[in-house]
């Protein structure tokens, strides 16, 4: 059977922990598989980099050591100090029971805790009423109490009164200067304003009477312009027609002239060529 | 993994104070701390790439380890049950992260802040400050290949590589089997080696740069 070693006995050879056997083995293989020595020539070059590496130099720190023995730690254990803790404090919460000397009873459904010893609870005696007075005293009695109360509504009604009448008319006093300086206050107001409003009006109208005569001037400027322009041309077109119709007239007695003139050169011709006959016409005529 | 210094040797054969620490000598557990603190501190640097997520998870787990130790059953599991406390602390910081949503300043540029604090800090201050700056850039430069990896490869990756802890260290660490350990190894190394190439960084671009 052929030899395989595994990975771990491979790193052991590497480190030199196989046994000689074992390692003997391993060269074997190793020289009959030229890769796996390779590959483990390679692990053993990775490792002489690795030694590379620096140690870092460092300073211990220095140690201070309790020299006490087992007695003071026993003292320090943290179950022993919790311990004396809970002791302390039921020891304390005893000593103020001593001093402030509680106690605790109970009896008919009453449960008692004092201290400083139970004081006695003292017991009030309800006394008998007395019946010593009559009806007719206890009637006067209240006949003289109703009258006193009745004096003193009274006197109270009579003073309540008078305060009243005193403030009113300290009221009406008052009231009546007031209302006096408002109506003052008022008529002066009002004359203010009328003043105010009036001039106010005045402004209006005179803004006003400003802006129509700035624009019925302006209007009227237009108007009158326009005016003039139209003229001009009224006459213009005038003057055209007028030259048109001295045009066509002269034209007319032009044609009347002419006409005239063929009509006498007509009526000489025939008399020329028929002189007898023509003295006879214009005779005629 | 980085050449062994006498706090390393001293933290290796520190059973005798472990286990004074665990009978609860105060002394013995500061100096496991001063011991113990650059280690636990680099580890959280290499998986968070940030100072100061790595010293809060650094100073909960010292704090843990002091709180702790005296349940500690093995003596020679102190390392294992060291990472496994850093790694929660690391794990819950990535949960708070995670929840909050919040993206620190810091976080969009790691490590600038820390130029000067790095310059004088670095152990090789003689040597060519051109070639401790390269060399600086070079780690930020795989450090962000390393954060790449998934957490639980990174976790993995940084407890073998540079905490030189053994794959059954780890398994008690983290708490699963030893095969898981290793995949998780392999496939960190072979995730790696692809981040690497994209990023075009081999071992002979490394040695022209250094």
């Amino acid at each position: 059977m052929k030899y395989k070693p595994d990975d771990a006995t491979l790193i052991s050879y590497l480190y030199g922990e196989l046994d000689a056997k074992e390692t003997e083995k391993v060269l074997g293989y190793l020289n009959q598989n030229p890769e796996e020595f390779k590959n483990l020539q390679q692990l053993m070059d990775v490792r002489s980099v690795l030694k590379h590496v620096e140690d870092k130099e460092v300073i211990a720190p220095p140690v201070f050591m309790d020299q006490g023995g087992h007695a003071s730690r026993f003292w320090q254990a943290n179950y022993f100090k919790t311990i004396m803790s809970i002791a302390a404090s039921f020891l304390l919460l005893m000593v103020a029971a001593r001093l402030i000397g509680p106690e605790i009873s109970y009896s008919k459904g009453e449960l008692r805790i004092s201290f400083n010893g139970a004081v006695p609870v003292e017991q009030k005696q309800i006394l008998p009423a007395t019946t010593s007075l009559t009806p007719n005293e206890v009637q006067e009695m209240i006949n003289t109490s109703l009258v006193k109360n009745n004096e003193l509504i009274s006197t109270e009604w009579e003073s309540n009164n008078k305060k009243l009448q005193a403030s009113l008319r300290t009221n009406l006093t008052s009231n009546s200067a007031k209302i006096d300086d408002l109506m003052k206050v008022a008529s002066q107001a009002s004359q203010d304003q009328v003043r105010s409003f009036v001039a106010g009006l005045q402004e209006d109208n005179l803004r006003l009477m400003k802006d129509y005569l700035q624009l019925s001037a302006k209007d009227q400027k237009v108007y009158v312009e326009n005016l003039l322009v139209d003229f001009s041309k009224y006459l213009q077109e005038q003057r055209k027609q007028d030259l048109m119709l001295f045009q066509t007239r002269m034209s007319s007695i032009e044609k009347n002239t002419d006409q005239f003139k063929q009509e006498t050169e007509q009526i000489l011709a025939s008399i020329i060529s028929s002189p007898e006959g023509t003295i006879k016409k214009v005779n005629n005529y | 993994m980085p050449a062994e210094t006498l706090p390393d040797i001293a933290m290796m054969h520190s059973d005798a104070l472990i286990a004074r620490a665990r009978e609860g000598d105060k002394n013995a557990q500061g100096k496991l701390v001063q011991l113990w603190y650059k280690r636990i501190y680099n580890f959280a640097y290499k998986f968070f790439f940030d100072h100061d997520l790595a010293m809060e998870a650094a100073q909960k787990t010292f704090i843990s380890m002091h709180r702790n130790i005296e349940g500690l059953q093995e003596v020679p599991r102190f390392r294992s049950w060291l990472y496994t406390i850093a790694v929660n602390y690391c794990r819950e910081e990535v949960r708070k992260k995670k929840a909050s949503r919040s993206v620190s300043l810091h976080d969009l540029r790691p490590g600038e802040n820390e130029e000067s604090y790095r310059w004088e800090a670095s152990s090789n201050r003689g040597e060519n400050p051109e070639k401790q700056l390269r060399q600086t850039e070079l780690s930020d430069l795989l450090q962000q290949c390393l954060m790449e990896l998934s957490d639980e490869q990174r976790e993995v990756v940084i407890m073998k590589e540079y905490e030189g802890l053994k794959f059954r260290e780890i398994a008690d660490a983290l708490q699963i089997s030893e095969n898981t350990v290793k995949s998780r190894m392999y496939y960190g190394l072979d995730g790696l080696k692809r981040i690497l190439e994209s990023k075009n960084i081999t071992k002979e671009t490394i040695g022209y740069e250094v």
